[in-house]
């Protein structure tokens, strides 16, 4: 028979998170609260929390090494040019709480990690982590980089600057990873002046770009 | 002997998709790589702030031929947890066959090209025939071979075709036979073996911390999945169990990864000949397109300011889609889509695993991860 983690138990589980947070992290700047998934059958629960950027790095360290959210699931950035002034590039990351250990070693063998879902409780619950960052207005959108916090945030952090053009403090070897090389500097393609529309093709070959390249039917009416 | 670069692909036979490794060697002996992505991007996620919700999941499809249901599912969950949508029980059930026909058919096709890469070019055959079986399945679902289009936001587009469910019982049972024969050939064949046995050991710790999901991590000894530790769909109703592996005591390796997915196999057979019995009003009724049995009413636009998340179990790991609504058209697009994809995290990592063997396990080593190029550059 399949299995699930109970919800009461996911529920009570967040809240404890939740409390922590809120002890640690009080008067920082920092709001972190439980919501819940909104479609499908269980409503799950997960923890929101709006991050300072200049704090990013330290909360990052303390949900690694004291709330056990160990998977750095997926690190993007969204462009807000018309946004409030606080928040014209914000990033957004999703972490979990997997749980995952090595398998205990035996003397020669090691046995095997099986959980029942259904008794899980407390620290030992799975989680799912959405945290904010908010930046102001500026030509230069960075926040700290996590890649020595989770590896797996390397390439997410690559990707994000790659594509939307914020950079990550303390990254080592910040590179192009979906882009050509040699695309032109300062050209990250999901920031919003970029536009895809098929009639706005004059704008979608500008040369600000830098690609020095017109269609064949430039000018004509479609 | 001095230590050089070797450039393997764009277009190699073992890079399964256009990709580039690069290979500092020693002699024989791998000291450093560096993977180089990006061939066969298409900015699918600029083209998603362009097109309205139910538009957008032919482009999932495209993420990857061989698990297209899987992609489109995930897209579709996290469609619905932004618009607030419930969907119908009946319509769980058929996606949840739908996913799993899927995952055994993205396996097949798995070890039907990493069998050739390590020298058994019979499992190749005998892979695709039963694929075939697969597909023949998800064709009668969703009209079309490979990219199905198959889940709508609040349900699915139809209903199981009259018949479906005892043609789907005969395969999955023929397949449930058949796929011991691959067992017993694999396992037997020393060829085999000695190219997976004790190579490309990765323990789950560091293999989760690399940001490494799913199947891979499962090898490793833990019985970790996505669908019970966030649960969705009716995965807690019908019969099945993570499938999870013995690893040897230095983590897991090419033959460990090679198990778990035969493994995790029978366990979507299981699954979805239960939600065939369990379906609630029988799998041999059928409704019209747009019951609301089966698709229930969804909302076209999104208000700014939601957004909306959901984990999904891809064959290949943990995919996610991360989606904002209020974008153009009064929110009926979305104003950003972002996609994790599972290989573009993992491919970092197996590169790093290769590191200290010889150059003719790198074939063995990076198949193993089960590679698929369309999602990583998407």
């Amino acid at each position: 028979m399949g299995m699930r983690i109970d919800m009461e138990a996911a529920e009570v589980a967040a809240n404890l998170v939740v409390g922590h947070g809120r002890t640690r992290w009080g008067g920082t700047g920092l709001t972190i609260e439980v919501q819940h998934h909104a479609g499908g059958r269980f409503k799950r629960p997960y923890i929101r929390i709006d991050c300072p950027p200049q704090h990013w790095l330290a909360v990052a360290k303390w949900l690694r090494f004291e709330q056990g959210v160990d998977h750095c699931s997926m690190i993007t950035g969204i462009h807000w040019p018309e946004g409030s002034d606080e928040r014209r590039w914000e990033v957004v990351i999703h972490l979990m709480r997997m749980n995952v250990i090595d398998p205990p070693e035996r003397g020669d063998w090691v046995e095997q990690v099986v959980r029942d879902a259904s008794i899980l409780q407390e620290e030992d619950v799975p989680l799912e982590f959405e945290v904010s960052i908010c930046l102001p207005d500026t030509r230069t959108p960075s926040v700290p980089s996590v890649q020595q916090v989770w590896v797996g945030a390397d390439w997410n952090e690559k990707e994000t600057w790659d594509l939307v053009g914020i950079d990550f403090d303390g990254h080592v070897g910040m590179r192009r990873v979906l882009l050509p090389h040699d695309s032109p500097v300062g050209y990250h393609p999901l920031q919003k002046q970029h536009k895809l529309r098929y009639h706005d093709f004059e704008e979608m070959y500008d040369d600000a770009q830098g690609f020095q390249r017109k269609p064949v039917d430039a000018g004509k009416i479609k | 002997m001095a230590e050089m670069w070797i450039s393997m692909g764009p277009q190699h036979p073992m890079t399964h998709g256009l990709w580039t490794l690069k290979v500092k060697v020693d002699g024989e002996t791998v000291i450093d790589t560096e993977p180089d992505l990006g061939y066969i991007h298409r900015a699918v996620e600029k083209i998603a702030e362009l097109r309205d919700f139910t538009k957008f999941t032919t482009y999932c499809d495209r993420l990857c031929y061989a698990s297209a249901n899987t992609w489109s599912h995930a897209y579709i969950y996290a469609v619905e947890n932004l618009l607030e949508v419930e969907v119908p029980e009946r319509a769980e059930y058929i996606r949840l066959v739908a996913v799993e026909i899927q995952r055994i058919a993205s396996h097949l096709m798995w070890l039907g090209a990493y069998c050739p890469d390590v020298g058994n070019l019979t499992a190749f055959v005998w892979c695709l025939r039963e694929r075939e079986m697969m597909l023949d399945l998800l064709q009668e679902l969703g009209g079309s071979r490979l990219h199905y289009n198959f889940p709508r936001v609040g349900g699915v587009k139809r209903d199981l075709p009259i018949g479906f469910a005892q043609r789907c019982r005969t395969k999955i049972n023929l397949f449930l036979n058949r796929i011991q024969e691959y067992e017993a050939m694999l396992d037997e064949s020393t060829v085999f073996l000695v190219r997976t046995q004790g190579v490309g050991y990765a323990k789950p710790e560091e293999m989760v911390n690399h940001g490494v999901t799913g199947p891979n991590v499962r090898a490793g000894g833990i019985n970790y999945d996505v669908r019970w530790a966030h649960p969705y769909s009716v995965y807690d109703e019908v019969d099945w169990e993570p499938s999870v592996e013995k690893p040897s005591i230095k983590g897991a390796d090419c033959y460990d990864r090679y198990r778990v997915r035969v493994e995790e196999m029978q366990q979507s057979a299981r699954m979805v000949l239960d939600a065939l019995d369990k379906m609630p009003g029988g799998a041999d009724t059928h409704h019209q397109h747009g019951d609301e049995a089966i698709l229930a009413k969804a909302p076209l636009r999104a208000p700014e300011g939601t957004s909306g998340f959901h984990h999904f179990e891809d064959s290949r790991g943990e995919s996610m889609f991360y989606i904002v609504g209020g974008g153009e058209q009064r929110g009926k697009f979305p104003y950003r889509n972002s996609i994790r994809s599972p290989m573009f995290i993992t491919i970092p990592y197996a590169s790093k695993c290769m590191i200290g063997y010889k150059v003719a396990d790198i074939p063995a080593i990076m198949g193993s991860f089960d590679p698929c190029i369309g999602e990583t550059d998407r």
